[in-house]
Formats: structure tokens, sequence, C-alpha cells
């Protein structure tokens, strides 16, 4: 859908100096291939523009060769890798892999998948992926982050910051009808981020936000354009109109995104949600993007998403069964359970997902580096992988910076060092032991493993950790609360968005909302802020080597893995990508009923 | 015989008046904060404050638990001078509008733009709204000397404004929770209260419980009645015959089985169930998906794997409770007369010993009636089945407490009628209670 626009965006638009500079670091080999296409498509070069650019690179720079592999592959440490094989399709690979020829798509069919089934009100207060996977059929983003952490525009045209990155211009696509037939316009758009900006909404996306850009700052320039007057530069503008609460509704949105009278420009139309039971989604015939055959997308009839409930047992059956298609965000022991079956193909993909060890820095004892860096180093990383997620994933560093992101720079995987853990707690004054609790949500079968595993570890040291469980609903009520826990984060495609979002102060120095530890660094929030007004790649690689030195050497948390996650699908169902997020962009799945084992 | 069922009817009315105060009080000194839970927990205390006023949370637990039972939409007709009443849009969504009886009058909510002016929003027969400016003669005098007026506000509340208070409040709009001058400085929030099917709003659905608790609560007694009619005659037939067999092989294996089986968690006759007829041989659905409303009358055969777990765990209970009252009964001496007496087995057995042997099952049934509907939390979650076990499960994790309230009461219900049917089939069966 991009390519043929992009070819005409390539002829007419002003390629952004920092695309150049990304070019030549690309000849040099000093940069991956697809860091250099992300840049190149962060500043608004178009994913054709940059796929050209890169080419010419190859052929300059390195004569032709492969495409270096990703960048995680030659980064990793030397000491403790994970043993675990680069994650490949599990099932029937063909099916899975072969791209479909166009007089092959088919179009019908509804896709049912078991997830559950939310309250939800205004989707700017969305702190659930699956309430964002019902309505981002239904509601767009501005823009679109693939399953390769490469972001397009969707429902803007293109973007384009100014040199020094602090004034975007986000030109809107013309000609995307609202299902009440009025075309969406820039004052639309305007709409939507005064409401994301709006501290009384209390949208997570003001986070993102924070220090950047007021309502001030929103400029309506025509009914296409929109500028946004930043206070500092950012980088990741393109990357955050995806979060997954920036779903943009008109402005005659009632409260409720779940009432179906909400105008919207998505490819399906809500047909009904029901709370803990079930959603339907019906397809919207006149939608703006076009399919291989020259009709309007989606190509499937309906979805339907199907609540059965917390535990997944039941979806492991019913996926078995052919009753449902899908299984949204599968356990490890869903995959386990599913991963040799025949009729059941498996999407596996790294991702910046985690579990975080997570220490309140305003409540003892976590008040003292000393204590929490002899929790950090109780955690044996390669048992607690192999144990929590049988080793589906790559090994962490304690900062919240993960391989698959491009601004990762490698450092040795700290050790399991009791004895030196020991020795800090004694320096602390907690040499006679130290208890605490550990509020973990069963829910999460691999929490649960890490904590019981970090307990045994960090016992020779001296903590007498006990394991305060709850269900998962309950450690959400809590989790901002309690003073030691682990807390599930979700992936996100580049370092300098989560670590604004979770470990600093607004304005008035108060910890951002979703600052669980309360850990502000003054040294760690300059540096910050100087990396996300960095385009140049190595640049900010070095920033970013300090930033992680810090949070490894004084920061609130521990990071022991970086999940792995798949998508488990029914084989009929075609043109299916795992997003690292398990985001479901479905607009392109197709479905074949010749090879459904259960029609 | 009449008089002993109209005793039971005034002490299941007493019992039920008892546990819904008892339910009340739980929920009202359960740990938690609602607004909390709603709004997350970064909500300031003024938006607490607003949040609990809006939702009538500041009121006394007495009037809370009155506007529960009684409803408050009488409370709020007599402040506005028009009845209340709900009105459903053609989405079966019902929402509430003054409604005056005068025919020509059209129905109509509230708003002030700046809490000098009144305005009234019509109801048009077609759904839509139109905007009519008050006088100033619409503003009246309370006690206090203010200027007052009760409407309905946006949001179906009754509420009350004040003249040039110009009050800024917290309130849920469009642009979610934000500050709005000329808005009401108070609200009380409408329902019908529980007498008359209504208890109140979800707040983590944001719909109202009845809403979604009465599909679920069918769901449960499909499901519940299909077990039962499997379970009860079954039971009771094994009962009987283990009863007459007692000590041969006949009531060896029947006594030895149905207890292997009873003592058998369903969570781990489920999980076998499901990995044998569902997993190995493919005959039975594993899990109950539900599509649409009437998928549950679709496709049956979803509903057998958790109906055979029920029968699996119900079966010994009300079997080995049959078998010792029938070997009891068996021993007896009247029935050593009958058989003296020449009658043939079946004749003694049918008219003799079964009436008398029935008594204590049928208390035992009657109890699992009410463990069959409410107490299916596991077979339901096992299975991803909706019903009201899940819902009871769901509405206690998210902490929605007029969910647990209604929820709780209909169990209480259940529990109370199904008494009081085992008390009426006593009378059948007992002829001693029936002339007492």
């Amino acid at each position: 859908m991009a390519d043929d626009h992009s070819e005409r965006e390539r002829t007419r638009r002003k390629i952004h100096p920092g695309v150049f500079e990304s070019q030549e670091q690309l000849w040099q080999g000093r940069i991956s291939r697809r860091e250099f296409l992300r840049v190149a498509t962060l500043l608004g070069a178009g994913a054709a523009t940059a796929a050209f650019l890169a080419a010419c690179g190859e052929e300059e720079g390195m004569g032709g060769t492969e495409p270096p592999p990703a960048p995680t592959a030659p980064t990793t440490p030397p000491a403790p890798v994970a043993p675990t094989t680069p994650p490949a399709p599990v099932a029937p690979t063909t099916a899975a892999t072969a791209v479909p020829a166009v007089a092959a798509i088919k179009r019908g069919g509804t896709l049912r998948c078991g997830m559950q089934i939310m309250g939800v009100d205004h989707p700017a207060r969305f702190s659930w992926t699956e309430p964002s996977n019902v309505f981002r059929q239904v509601f767009e983003y501005l823009t679109e982050t693939d399953e390769n952490n490469i972001t397009h525009p969707l429902l803007l045209e293109s973007w384009e910051p100014n040199d020094d990155l602090t004034v975007w211009t986000l030109q809107l696509r013309p000609g995307i009808k609202w299902t009440n037939g009025e075309e969406l316009v820039a004052d639309h758009v305007a709409f939507n981020f005064n409401e994301w900006l709006n501290p009384d909404v209390g949208s997570s996306i003001l986070g993102l936000w924070e220090g950047y850009l007021t309502p001030d700052g929103i400029e309506v320039v025509d009914d296409y354009t929109l500028r946004l007057n930043l206070a500092q530069p950012k980088l990741d503008v393109p990357e955050n109109l995806f979060h997954y609460p920036a779903l943009i509704v008109h402005p005659s949105f009632d409260g409720d995104i779940a009432s179906g009278q909400n105008p919207s420009t998505g490819p399906y139309l809500l047909d009904e949600y029901i709370v803990g039971e079930r959603a339907r989604l019906v397809r919207r015939t006149d939608y703006w993007q076009v399919g291989e055959d020259g009709q309007p997308l989606p190509y499937l009839d309906a979805i339907e998403y199907i609540g059965l409930g917390d535990d997944q047992t039941a979806y492991v059956s019913a996926i078995q069964n052919g009753d449902i298609h899908a299984i949204y965000e599968p356990t490890i022991d869903t995959f386990q359970a599913l991963k040799g079956n025949p009729d059941v193909v498996i999407y596996p993909r790294d991702t910046a997902q985690v579990r975080v060890l997570r220490m309140r820095v305003d409540q003892e004892p976590w008040t003292d580096n000393r204590v929490r860096l002899a929790l950090k180093k109780c955690q044996d990383r390669q048992k607690i992988l192999d144990l929590a997620f049988l080793g589906e994933g790559q090994l962490g560093h304690d900062f919240h910076v993960a391989p698959v992101m491009p601004e990762f720079v490698p450092m040795d995987v700290p050790m399991y060092d009791p004895e030196g853990a020991r020795q800090l707690l004694t320096e602390a004054g907690y040499g006679d032991g130290l208890n605490a609790a550990i509020s973990v949500g069963t829910g999460w079968s691999d929490i649960v493993a890490y904590a019981e595993t970090l307990q045994a570890d960090a016992q020779p040291a001296g903590f007498n950790l006990t394991l305060d469980t709850m269900p998962n609903q309950n450690y959400w009520d809590l989790w901002t609360e309690v003073s030691l826990g682990i807390t599930a984060w979700t992936h996100r495609p580049l370092a300098v968005m989560v670590l604004p979002l979770a470990y600093t102060a607004d304005s008035e120095g108060n910890p951002v909302p979703w600052n669980e530890t309360r850990w502000v660094d003054e040294e760690f929030d300059r540096l910050l802020k100087q990396a996300v007004a960095t385009i140049d790649i190595e640049a900010r690689k070095a920033i970013m080597a300090d930033i992680e030195r810090i949070q490894l050497e004084r920061g609130p948390i521990g990071i022991a893995f970086w999940k792995r996650v798949w998508e488990t699908f029914n084989p009929a169902f075609q043109g299916v990508k795992a997003h690292p997020t398990l985001y479901h962009l479905w607009r392109e799945v197709w479905y074949d009923p010749a090879r459904d084992p259960h029609a | 015989m009449i008089k002993f069922l109209i005793r039971r009817f005034i002490f299941l009315i007493v019992t039920l008046f008892v546990v819904s105060i008892a339910v009340f009080a739980i929920s009202e000194l359960a740990p938690g904060n609602i607004a909390r839970n709603v709004l997350g927990n970064t909500i300031t205390p003024a938006q607490e404050a607003s949040f609990n006023q809006q939702h009538g949370l500041d009121d006394t637990a007495v009037v809370r638990y009155l506007r529960w039972m009684l409803g408050s939409d009488w409370q709020a007709a007599s402040r506005v001078g028009h009845p209340v009443r709900q009105i459903e849009d053609d989405r079966g969504r019902a929402s509430w509008w003054v409604v005056p009886e005068e025919a020509s009058v059209l129905p109509y909510r509230n708003f002030s733009p700046d809490g000098e002016t009144m305005y009234k929003l019509e109801r048009q027969p077609d759904g839509s709204t139109r905007e009519v400016p008050l006088g100033d003669e619409v503003w009246q005098e309370n006690e206090q000397g203010e200027m007052v007026y009760w409407g309905v506000d946006r949001e179906g509340r009754a509420a009350k404004w004040v003249r040039g208070a110009g009050e800024e409040e917290q309130t849920l709009t469009k642009a979610g929770w934000t500050s709005v001058p000329g808005a009401p400085s108070d609200y009380i929030p409408l329902q019908k209260g529980l007498l008359r099917g209504d208890p109140g709003m979800s707040t983590y659905a944001r719909r109202p419980v009845a809403e979604v608790l009465f599909p679920r609560l069918v769901n449960t007694l499909y499901l519940a009645g299909i077990a039962f009619l499997f379970i009860m005659p079954l039971s009771l037939l094994f009962g009987v015959i283990a009863g007459l067999n007692e000590g041969n092989w006949i009531d060896r294996l029947l006594s030895v089985t149905s207890l292997v089986a009873t003592a058998t968690p369903e969570f781990a006759s489920g999980v076998f169930l499901i990995v044998v007829f569902s997993a190995w041989l493919g005959w039975l659905p594993g899990a109950v998906v539900l599509p649409g409303d009437t998928s549950i009358f679709e496709r049956p055969q979803m509903l057998i794997l958790p109906i055979a777990t029920l029968m699996l765990v119900e079966l010994g209970y009300v079997m080995r409770v049959t078998r010792a009252s029938m070997v009891e009964v068996m021993r007896a001496n009247y029935i050593r007369t009958a058989v003296l007496k020449g009658l043939p087995f079946w004749r003694i057995v049918w008219k003799h010993a079964l009436r008398n042997a029935l008594m204590a099952p049928i208390t035992v049934i009657m109890l699992h009636v009410n463990w069959l509907v409410g107490g299916i939390v596991v077979v339901e979650t096992l299975y991803g089945f909706p019903g009201l076990g899940r819902y009871i499960l769901e509405a206690g994790l998210n902490k929605d407490v007029f969910a647990i309230e209604a929820a709780a009461m209909v169990m209480v219900i259940i529990a109370v009628t199904t008494q009081m049917i085992a008390d009426m089939i006593y009378v059948y069966l007992n002829p001693r209670i029936r002339f007492a």
C-alpha cells in the first residue's frame, strides 16, 4: 500500500539531511541495513526511497554482499550467550511463509480469536493491548510500526521534521472518509492531540509528550497539514503516534468507544462488544486501502474475539478443535502444548517484552543502591530464562534497552554473584539478612518462576524473599504501589520510547504516572534528553552506552531476560505476521478454506 | 398444609431481607476504593470526591441501601416535579429522561453552559435531540435561599443546578475527566432498585449489571439444568440399586466407582476428559466458544464435556446418600413384614421403601441445585463457559462491587427458593409434615 505513494513522494519531496548521514554510515558499514531503513523511514524518506538508498549503499560500499544480519546477532556478548537458536516458524513452514500470488488471494471467511474482552471507555485511556487490538480494526493510527520495527505513515501521507527535530510537519492523506461521510482533516487530528495532552483525560500518551509538546504547540496549517512545535528535539514522533492508545477518533466522540455510534476510518465496523464475552467486527465495504485484487481491503468478512476467561486451558482446547483460529498472547505453556501440533502454525518473534524486577527507590530498603545492586546480583539469568521461559528469549542486563532495539549497545551480561551480593548487603547494614516480600501476579507463570528462582538464588546472599502472590488483576491494581514486584512491560520499538515513560519525572519534578520505581536520576535524565534528540545512530549509541551503564550501576530494576512471543494460528489464515507487541494488523490476512484442517 | 407453606414463604422473605443487608454490608465494608478502581491510582482527591458525589457514594449507608433495594427514580421524580423514566433507543440501550405526564411535552434532559441559563434537550420521536433555552422562571428558591433547578443531566443522572454558582465540576465528558462550568452541584444516580430488577451499573463493564448478569444466569441455568436432568435420575437409580444389593459385587462396583469419581476434583477430571475426548480422540469440543447469543443452543455438543465433568463429581454424593438411606429402610420392620406378607419385591421397593428412602436424598439434591448454579466456577473456568460462576469470579477480581452484590443476591434467591421447593416435596413425601 505504501509503495505507489512513496514512489510519487520520492520525486517531489526533499529528503531529510539525516537520511544521507545515515546512508553514509551504511556505506561505511557502521550501521546495518535494517537500522538504516529504520532511520530513513523515521525521517520521512518513505519505505521505497529508503530501500532504494540502501540498495545504492550496498552496491557501492559493500560490493553487493548479503545484507548484514539483524543487529542482535553479531552484538550479543561472548560470555553467557543464550544457547537458543534464532526463531524460525515451527509448524508447516512452506504453508506459512509462501508469498501468496495475487490470483491466490481469496475473500471471505471469519477469523475467530480467543482474547479477553475488557471494559473500555476512552481509547486514550487504554492501558491494555487487548482492547486496542479490537479497536485497531475499527479506528486507525496516524502511523504504523511494522513487525520489523520500521514505522510507516498510515493516516498520514508523510511526515517531515526540520533539521533540529523540533518542528514536525504531518501531512494527512487526503480522501480518507469517516463512516459518517466526512473527510478526515487536520482539525480532527488536532482534537485527538488535545485529548492526549489533557491531563484530565489521564492518557499514558501524555508521558510520551511530557516536556516536548503542549496544546499550544499544535498548529493546524491547512485541511491536510498539522504542525507540531516541540519544546525540545524529539526523534520518535512517528513511533509515538503508533502508541496503542493513540487511535484517531472523530471530534464527535461520545466518550464510549464501545457504543458503536462513533464515526471511524478503519477496515472493520464494530458490530457488538460484550465485556467478558465477545466482540464482533464486520467488514466495511468502502475502506480506503485497496487489496491485491483491486478491491477495497479487508479480505476477511468478519473478525470475532471470544473471551474464555483468564486461564488459557480453554483457549488451547478451542484452537485444537478449530472453534477458534488464533490465541492472543499464548503463554509459554500454551506454546509448549501447541508446538508439535500439525494443525497449528506458530510464528515466533524476539521482542523487547520483558518482566521487570522493580524496586521502589522511595521505600526502604530499596532506597539504598547497594541493596538494589545486591538483589540484581542474585539473578542467575540463564537459569531464570531456562526455568521461567524454557530458554525462549534473550538474556537481559538490568537496563531497559533490548537487543532488538536499534540503539542497543552490547555489554557483558552480569554474572550471578551471591558472594558480592552478601558483601553489599553487609555494607548496607543488613548483615543478618533482609526480609522482603516480592509481589507477583500468578497469572504469569514465568513471573512466578522468575520470583521462585530468585528466591532460591538470593538465599545464600542473605535475602529472605517471600512471594506475595495475587491474581494478575490485583497486581495491576497495585503495580505502581508495591515495594518489590515483577511487572510485565510491553515491547516498544525504540529505547528512547520506553525510558521516558518509566524512568523520568514531569516538568514539576514528580515521577511520571508510569514511573513505578519513582527512580529519577539527574545525569540519566540529561543523557536521555540528548539521546532523544540525536539522529546519528553512532552518536546515539555512544550516549546510550552511558545510559545503559547508569541504569546497570544504580538503576531501580533487574532484567533477567527478554521474551520471545508467538502468534498461534490455524494454517488456513494467510498473510499473518507476528508483531513484537502482538498487535493485530490484519487488514491483509485472508482465509484459504483448502488449508483449514477443521473445515 | 397451606399454613405450613405460608409460614415457609414468610420465612423465605425474611431470610432474603436479612441476607440482602448482610451482602450490602459486606460489600460496603470490603477494602478497596471504588473511585480508584475505576479511574486509576493517579486521581486527585477532588476528582475522587466528584466521582463519589456523581455516583451517590457520598451518601450514608442507609440511603445507599434503600436506593439499591427500592431505586431512586421516585425520589428524583419528586424533586424534578415530573416522572423520570427509562427510554430504550433502537439498539435496546435504556437511558433516563424526564417524561412529563402530558403527552404533548417531549421527554427531555437538561444542561447549563454557564450556571445562569438552563437548557432543555428535547428528545424527538426519532431519537435525536433539540436544544431549547429555558426562561429565568424555572429557577426555584429553596430553604437555603438558593435558586435551584432539578432535572436529568446529559449523563442520565438526576442533578441539581444552583444558579450563579458557576461551579466547575469534574465530570466524564467527551474529553474524559474534565472541568465543566455550569455543572450541577448535586446528583442522584438513577436506578430502579433490586426489587424492580435493576441492581445498578457495573463499574468495570460500564453497563447496567442486569444487562450482563441475566444472560450469564441463563447460560448457567441451561448448563446446570441439563446436568441436573442427567445427574439426579442416574444417581438415584444407582443408589437404589446399590442399596438393594448391599454388600454384593454390584454394590461394591457402584460404590467404589462413585467414590473415586467424586473424590477426584473437577479440575483434574475435567482436564482428563479434555485430554482424552478432545485432544486425543477429537470427538468433542474441549471448550465452550459462544460467538453469538444463540450459539449455546446451536451446538449442544460443546456442553457434553462440562456436563460429564459435573456428573463425575456430583453423582457420588447423591448416590451414596440414597444407598445408605435405602439400606436403612430395607432393614426396617415394616419391610420385613411386607416381605413375610408375600408382596412382590418390586412392589415393596416401589410402594413402601422408596418413598421413605428418598427423604434424605431430596435434601442433598436441593442443596446441590444451589451448588450447580453458583459453585461451578471451576468447571466454567476450565471450559471458558460464560456463566454465573465465572461472572462472580471476574466481578470479584475486578472489584466490581455492584456486580458482586447482584450476583450474590441471585445466588441467595436460588438457594432460598430451592429450599422452599424441597420443603414442598417433603410435604408430598411425608404425611407427618402435612398434618403437623
